[in-house]
């Protein structure tokens, strides 16, 4: 027996959780598809696949105060952000869930990045499991699938006339709504199929070409703009600035990307990664090799964004793929 | 567009690269989707049958000469592409001996992105009076007879203009406001070729990174100012932006003013100054009268 | 819209062999204007970027002047020529994304122009004032 809920009776529990916390949901905007706060149930885009940006800026802001020093009595007072609220996040696919879930091995490991570890606790995560792949989509290839409850706290899954909810953590259990929830013995539909892409044995492949021309042929194209680092679920480069308005300093955090063309660069001006193909190595040796060797998996979800917004087509399963078949020129 | 005539870009693309006078040719070939197009290299004289040109190469491709100077570089190009070929000219980017120019008569574009062909042209192409490039040492195609420009060929422009200020204050705000400052928009754009753009300058720090409403305001302003009077018209920046900001708005304004008050359009010819580099010592436009 | 009690912030960008030499003026001969105004010197009229204009809007200023030489008095021979072209296009593009034009006011003034500099800054704060406070500017993350 599982429990379901309504379609009608859903819209009443997020209308519920608009008022009791910050509900972050899917809506359509200028024919984009963003995860923004709702107060009104009816703004929610109920029939998206994927938003443009994945939920990680509700974890780790485009734009982030880490504190501000104002003056005080002569001296200078620190006034930490501690600005954090109460969030459900609804909509939540299983590959951005997954992301989240890898984006806390950089953040939570020691020492653990306080101000998201606050934002990782006062949020909640409803996934929802997705009835169709997009033709971009590859989430089985990288530990995942359309409808895996791993990473969220609540999993909805689409059966006709409402959800199924599967109440994954003790987080979870604490939002459901016990009173529009009905059993049942509806049983979930099989998740979507999708193209599979080789990533088994990636690492060696990818530690193999890194002296291949390959890259500098693939980094013809690129633009080495920001968007593949920017709508990935996992990506989390970024710049520390200090802002001086008016008398208050203040320390900003904001999203950066290996892309962009100093992002290497050194005092005096020296450049180690000079070159659209070092550069652009760097992106996949960073999400294939080298994010895998300290933390076990590799920085990609399938989700596709990438492959969607790229403007020249820098395709990463077409990479994985061509990296595969280098065979390998040295060692690194 | 016809099969003899991709067949006419392969062989002059091949011509270029056996006898020596490029290196390399960029032209469009097929996207991981298999319908779409992408900017390709083409190294090898053997590859060139990977060259495509359908209503989905909507690239501007010019942007990749400003990094290959020096080298002998072949290029396809449409007739709004190859006013950016002028505009970089004009502006000593490039160097006219470097690059032999395949230039394609063009029937317009399609609304595109991955895996998305769209059924209508692109707004860009509804406005286009310029069907055969510019510049070019080899035309593919028939050139042919030009519609007259007509004033709805900045009817967007004029409906902006037409709001009231507080109404254009928030309409734009609402756009500024989705801006994640990916830069898509510069780095797409064969206009912006800086080596340090003002937005990466740390001293001053006019921007920063920070991605607030008032700081992406200057972005896209001060942007579109750069480029009054360079600005192709290709639209690749509203393309790429992955929140659908409203680019070609500005940049549309911004040409359309300096036709009016200058009688200049960019990339026509190479040779003539851009307006905002020049000056007429009794002109009037409104400024301390 | 006008709103009471409201003392506008201004910006004035003047060239250091004309305007601001007129502004000078002024002050020695003891002609008052409303003290909104904050000057900044430059060598020229033509030195003065639009990243600078829309700056000092982002900065909370509520009006920004520009005043240079006469066209054909510049003492750099062509620099207000430039800044007239750029300054056209910038004011065209700033009230197209909705600041109003009027709060960008370019003025030729010469180094004898003591009185029309007073007369300018008055006007200029009279029409900030009817004009109200740029509306609400973010300053911060």
């Amino acid at each position: 027996m599982t429990q379901v809920i309504s379609k009608s009776d859903l819209m009443v529990w997020l209308g519920r959780l608009t008022e009791s916390h910050r509900l972050i949901a899917p809506v359509d905007e200028a024919g984009t598809t963003l995860f923004q706060r709702v107060s009104r149930v009816e703004d929610i885009a109920l029939d998206f696949t994927n938003t443009v940006l994945s939920p990680k800026e509700w974890f780790f802001p485009p734009t982030e105060t880490l504190f501000s020093v104002e003056k005080k009595d002569g001296g200078i007072e620190l006034v930490p952000n501690e600005g954090v609220e109460e969030n459900v996040i609804f909509g939540v696919r299983p590959c951005d869930a997954l992301g989240i879930a890898l984006l806390d091995k950089p953040f939570l490991n020691e020492p653990a990045d306080a101000l998201y570890g606050r934002h990782r606790d006062k949020t909640t995560l409803i996934g929802l499991s997705c009835r169709e792949a997009r033709p971009e989509c590859f989430c089985t290839s990288m530990g995942t699938a359309p409808d895996d409850p791993a990473n969220v706290d609540v999993l909805l899954t689409e059966v006709a006339d409402g959800y199924i909810v599967d109440a994954v953590t003790d987080k979870g259990k604490a939002i459901l709504p016990q009173d529009l929830l009905k059993e049942s013995d509806v049983t979930a539909p099989p998740p979507p199929s999708m193209a599979t892409v080789p990533v088994e044995g990636i690492e060696d492949a990818m530690s193999q070409s890194f002296d291949d021309p390959y890259w500098e042929r693939l980094a013809d194209r690129c633009l080495h703009c920001k968007l593949c680092a920017y709508v990935c679920p996992i990506c989390y480069c970024f710049d520390v600035r200090d802002y001086n308005d008016k008398g208050t300093v203040q320390r900003v955090r904001s999203w950066e990307s290996c892309q962009s063309s100093g992002f290497t660069t050194i005092a005096g001006g020296y450049d180690r990664r000079a070159g659209k193909g070092p550069h652009l190595r760097q992106r996949f040796g960073h999400k294939l090799l080298y994010f895998p060797r300290e933390f076990g998996s590799p920085a990609c979800t399938g989700c596709g964004r990438c492959v969607k917004v790229c403007p020249v087509n820098i395709d990463v399963r077409e990479v994985i793929g061509d990296v595969q078949g280098l065979g390998g020129t040295s060692g690194q | 567009m016809a099969p003899e005539l991709v067949q006419q870009i392969r062989d002059k693309a091949r011509e270029l690269l056996t006898s020596g006078a490029v290196d390399c040719v960029i032209g469009y070939g097929r996207a991981t989707d298999g319908v779409t197009a992408r900017p390709l290299f083409v190294y090898e004289p053997e590859k060139v049958d990977e060259l495509i040109f359908d209503e989905t190469c909507t690239h501007n491709l010019v942007g990749y000469l400003v990094n290959r100077k020096g080298k002998k570089t072949g290029i396809v190009v449409k007739p709004c592409d190859s006013r950016a070929i002028n505009v970089l000219l004009n502006e000593g980017q490039i160097s006219r001996d470097d690059v032999s120019i395949i230039g394609v008569v063009c029937d317009g574009v399609v609304e595109t992105g991955w895996n998305r062909v769209g059924e209508a042209q692109q707004a860009r192409c509804q406005y286009c009076h310029q069907h055969t490039p510019v510049v070019y040492d080899f035309l593919i195609g028939e050139p042919r007879e030009e519609s007259p420009p007509s004033a709805e060929d900045y009817a967007a422009v004029a409906e902006m203009e037409a709001k009231s200020p507080e109404e254009r204050e928030a309409f734009w705000a609402e756009q500024f406001d989705r801006c994640c400052r990916c830069y898509a928009c510069r780095q797409v754009c064969p206009a912006c070729y800086c080596t340090e753009c003002f937005v990466d300058k740390l001293d001053p720090m006019w921007v920063g990174i920070r991605v607030a409403p008032e700081e992406n305001r200057i972005w896209h302003t001060i942007r579109a100012y750069h480029l009054a009077g360079r600005c192709s018209g290709c639209n690749e920046c509203e393309r790429v932006c992955p929140v659908n900001i409203p680019l070609s708005l500005l940049n549309r304004k911004m040409a359309r003013d300096v036709e009016d008050l200058f009688g200049f359009q960019a990339g026509l010819d190479d040779k003539e100054m851009q307006p905002l580099g020049a000056f007429e010592k009794d002109e009037k436009l409104g400024i301390g009268e | 819209m006008a709103v009471e009690g409201f003392s506008p912030r201004m910006v004035g960008f003047l060239c250091n062999w004309c305007s601001y030499a007129g502004a000078d003026m002024a002050g020695t001969s003891r002609m008052s204007y409303p003290a909104n105004i904050r000057i900044i010197r430059v060598p020229c009229s033509g030195r003065v970027d639009p990243l600078l204009i829309i700056k000092a809007f982002q900065q909370g200023a509520d009006g920004v002047l520009i005043a240079g030489c006469h066209p054909g008095d510049c003492h750099y021979v062509e620099g207000n020529y430039y800044a007239r072209r750029r300054l056209a296009i910038f004011r065209s593009l700033l009230e197209f994304i909705g600041i109003d034009s009027r709060r960008l006011r370019v003025e030729w003034v010469s180094a004898a122009e003591g009185k029309r500099f007073s007369n300018v800054i008055t006007s200029f704060t009279d029409e900030l004032v009817k004009l109200g406070p740029r509306s609400e500017v973010q300053v911060g993350a």
